[in-house]
């Protein structure tokens, strides 16, 4: 069965507009769509009922964009890589964006950090007013919230595992960037803490947009 | 020179609050966007249900896709959107938009919709009124938007007559685009909405209820309807002659979201050769119609190529009629089987499942088997002349449990005209005989046990069929034989499943309605209907209320037998198969005798008079 496939492929794409909606569930039938329609040599699983086997770094929350997802199939014939991006260019939906692809070199154990550029936005208050809020909020030296998991709900202190940045008030928004642990380990979703920060504080925003800009490894370098 | 408002913005703020945002944002594969500026004619598809239901429905994929391919028209899908999404967008002041643009839909220039079941009427009154429009046809006195409706339940509109400017008889490919002219010319030329409909009333199946005036006899029953200004007093529905010429999709939306069927689906034939006597469908779709096998393979493959499906299902109401089906799966299992496509073979009869089918279905997938005896006892299924015998279910289940399946769904129906005890017990004893044949196969799957599921639906009598003359068992009566069913029942391996009574007694009542009723189904979606098919939100006590309200008994219309000579609310409209044949057919079923399919001998039924030939040879 030596020929069932040739690389593990690791495509680097955008998810940017509208289709933020979409539930990685759903993306997940989508780009197996998508790679149907490519006519990719996509290896297929094997057994009664075959199906492209794809893999996600790290599954996307529904309603955030990102500049730096990945997934990664295998392709059972060798193809130059440029070639992969630009035919699944021509079959993706409105906001799906491939931009890279690369054998994948490191296994997704070894994701540590994400980056994520954060604006919010406030019907009842000043934007200046709530970044101070904030800024109070993460300096604490511990930071207690409330996490689901598999085995319930727990409290943890999410102050090791995250920091926000450049943070700028303009009217009612804000703006800042946020770098907070991810991974299979351990994913700390910026949507938690800034629940909690709204729960304590009552800075609730009436619409935010969350931007994934980077997914990286223990030693703060790029995943790939 | 439209005023359309654009709800991308809002739909920004409220999205993340509700339940799979995926069906309201549109941007799907295969959605078309146009430049508003370049068309004359924007359409709004409305299916009035949900998306996941919506997104099923072949119909629309069909115009959709044809109509777009018209430079001068763009038109867009609108769906029901669920109790959540609703809420959200009657309080932001959101209103109904189209998924392609996202703009407001009240400023299109036709609002079409399509009626698959009754107790969808309600929620077209509920988009309507979300989308910002009187519900009223009468009071909606511009040219745009004007709303149409076409599918099945337009074979008896009258419920919901008082809503809808114009109802479309039959299939839809060459009548929207006939219409699409028509209402282009006068809008173009700055006509009146009058002069449109009377305009529209003179295209072949298009039907304007505005221009029919109906008196009642004392009794309640209809004395007469009668046109006016010119329209016509007979309605004939339209059909499409050629199959293999017709326009077909090469491209589905396809949605991100899962819908009920999400699949590739290529339609094999229209119509039907068996003349059920229950069933709507196998006769207000006639005369039966052919694609031939090189027609659906090129279909099948490039619906698949350009949406990326790994399943493709070959509908109609009976595929394994269809001619040419071992040639045709044989020819597409060369490219399914490399590309990793299941072929789905929905609406398979149990007198003609061979082994050879179920192992070309088995290829690929290995599921449950869903066959319909309908009825459980010989008399009864040569009532409604469902020509299938005892032993053709068993063989049938037979050759299944030979494949390796463990697992089968019969499909019955409860209440059919002239059912005795003996007959609703017969579905139990059917059943068992099913499980005992099972345990009696010498080479039946080992280490399993068997699975017969028994669904039963309450049978509810519709227009255009044989038995549109019979009354509906009350509830009380469905209600004792349900528990006979349930008496019956001595083995685990048979699990029952059963229809709410309520809500087939209201389709019974709706479907052979009159005008009277759409007060009612005004006062029912007042009170809070809106996905009335769905049991979650259906509360049958709205329609009871409403009923009085309005004045109206509930049974007149469900549970009442009609006279062969009554004028049935339907009447000025023509589906191709005569009243007398259907009086014919009625009086065979209550002497307990069949009609030979429409390949063996022709019946007669006059569907044939649309073909301007014989349906075979």
């Amino acid at each position: 069965m030596a020929e069932l496939f040739h690389t593990t492929v690791r495509v680097f794409f955008r998810k940017e507009g509208r289709i933020k909606y979409i539930s990685h569930l759903d993306i997940v039938r989508c780009v197996s769509r998508a790679l149907k329609r490519s006519k990719l040599p996509v290896w297929h699983t094997l057994g009664f009922n075959p199906h492209i086997y794809i893999t996600f770094a790290l599954p996307l929350a529904l309603g955030y964009e990102s500049t730096c997802e990945s997934m990664d199939f295998r392709l059972t014939e060798e193809l130059p890589m440029e070639t992969v991006v630009s035919r699944l260019n021509e079959v993706f939906p409105e906001g799906l964006t491939a931009y890279a692809a690369a054998p994948a070199v490191q296994k997704p154990e070894e994701i540590a950090w994400a980056d994520y550029e954060i604006t919010q936005e406030f019907d009842r208050f000043d934007g200046d007013e709530v970044a101070a809020a904030l800024e109070k909020w993460c300096g604490r030296s511990e930071i207690p919230v409330r996490k689901k998991g598999k085995k319930g709900e727990r409290v943890i202190d999410a102050a090791p595992h995250f920091q926000i940045q450049k943070v700028e008030a303009q009217g009612n928004s804000l703006h800042f960037d946020m770098r907070a642990a991810a991974g299979s380990t351990l994913n700390i979703n910026p949507t938690l803490l800034l629940d909690a920060f709204a729960e304590e504080t009552g800075f609730r925003a009436d619409w935010m947009r969350v931007v994934r800009t980077a997914i990286l490894t223990k030693k703060l370098k790029n995943f790939k | 020179m439209y005023k359309l408002r654009n709800v991308k913005k809002d739909l920004e703020r409220v999205l993340l609050q509700v339940q799979k945002p995926a069906r309201y944002t549109g941007g799907e594969i295969g959605s078309i966007v146009k430049d508003a500026s370049k068309v004359d004619v924007r359409f709004a598809f409305c299916f009035p249900d949900v998306y996941e239901v919506g997104m099923s429905h072949l119909g629309m994929k069909i115009l959709y896709a044809m109509q777009n391919a018209r430079e001068d028209c763009w038109c867009e899908r609108v769906f029901a959107p669920d109790a959540d999404m609703e809420a959200i967008m009657r309080e932001k002041g959101i209103p109904l938009y189209g998924l392609e643009s996202l703009d407001a839909i009240a400023d299109f220039d036709i609002i079409g919709f399509t009626l698959q079941y009754e107790m969808s009427f309600t929620a077209i009154l509920n988009m309507l009124d979300l989308a910002g429009l009187d519900i009223h046809a009468a009071n909606r006195k511009n040219l745009w938007p004007i709303v149409v409706a076409g599918g099945p339940c337009a074979c008896n509109p009258e419920p919901i007559a008082d809503f809808i400017d114009l109802f479309l008889l039959g299939e839809g490919e060459e009548l929207n685009l006939e219409l699409i002219d028509l209402y282009k010319s006068c809008k173009l030329a700055g006509e009146s909405k009058a002069s449109f409909l009377r305009k529209a009333a003179q295209i072949e199946g298009v039907y304007v209820p505005s221009l029919y005036e109906v008196s009642y006899h004392d009794d309640g029953t209809i004395r007469s309807v009668l046109p006016k200004d010119g329209a016509p007093g007979v309605v004939h529905k339209r059909i499409v002659k050629d199959l293999d010429k017709v326009f077909y999709p090469e491209q589905f939306v396809v949605p991100f979201t899962q819908a009920v069927h999400d699949r590739a689906m290529v339609e094999v034939l229209r119509g039907c050769i068996r003349g059920c006597r229950f069933c709507q469908a196998g006769f207000i779709y006639r005369p039966f119609r052919e694609k031939h096998g090189d027609t659906v393979n090129k279909n099948a493959k490039a619906l698949c190529d350009n949406t990326g499906y790994d399943e493709v299902s070959l509908t109609s109401l009976s595929t394994s009629d269809f001619s040419e089906l071992e040639p045709l799966l044989n020819e597409m299992l060369a490219w399914t089987e490399p590309d990793a496509v299941n072929i789905a073979l929905p609406s398979l009869r149990v007198d003609n499942f061979s082994k050879e089918l179920m192992e070309r279905v088995a290829a690929v997938r290995k599921s449950s088997l869903t066959f319909a005896p309908e009825a459980g006892t010989q008399r009864m299924r040569d009532v409604i002349n469902k020509n299938v015998t005892e032993e053709e279910v068993l063989h049938t289940c037979q050759t299944a449990f030979e494949g390796g399946y463990t697992s089968v769904k019969l499909y019955f129906m409860l209440g059919l005209p002239t059912e005795q005890d003996e007959d609703v017990a017969g579905i139990i004893h059917l059943a068992q005989k099913v499980v005992d044949l099972f345990y009696h196969l010498p080479n039946k799957p080992k280490g399993k046990g068997v699975n017969v599921t028994v669904s039963v639906a309450c049978f509810v009598p519709k227009p255009f069929t044989p038995f549109e003359f019979e009354p509906q068992d009350t509830m009380e009566e469905l209600n004792r034989k349900q528990k006979i069913l349930l008496e019956t029942v001595s083995s685990k391996k048979i699990s029952v499943k059963y229809h709410d009574s309520p809500t087939s007694f209201l389709e019974a009542a709706l479907a052979r309605g009159d005008r009277r009723m759409c007060p009612l189904v005004e006062y029912a979606w007042q009170a809070g209907s809106k996905l009335d098919g769905w049991n979650d939100y259906f509360r049958a006590e709205r329609w009871y209320e409403g009923a009085k309200a309005c004045g109206l008994d509930l049974a007149f219309y469900a549970n009442r037998r009609r006279a062969y000579d009554e004028v049935m609310p339907w009447d000025h409209l023509d589906y191709g198969v005569s009243k007398a044949f259907l009086i014919r057919e009625n009086q065979l079923a209550h002497r307990d005798t069949t009609t030979p399919n429409c390949r063996q001998k022709c019946a007669g039924c006059g569907a044939n008079g649309l073909l301007g030939r014989a349906c075979f040879g």
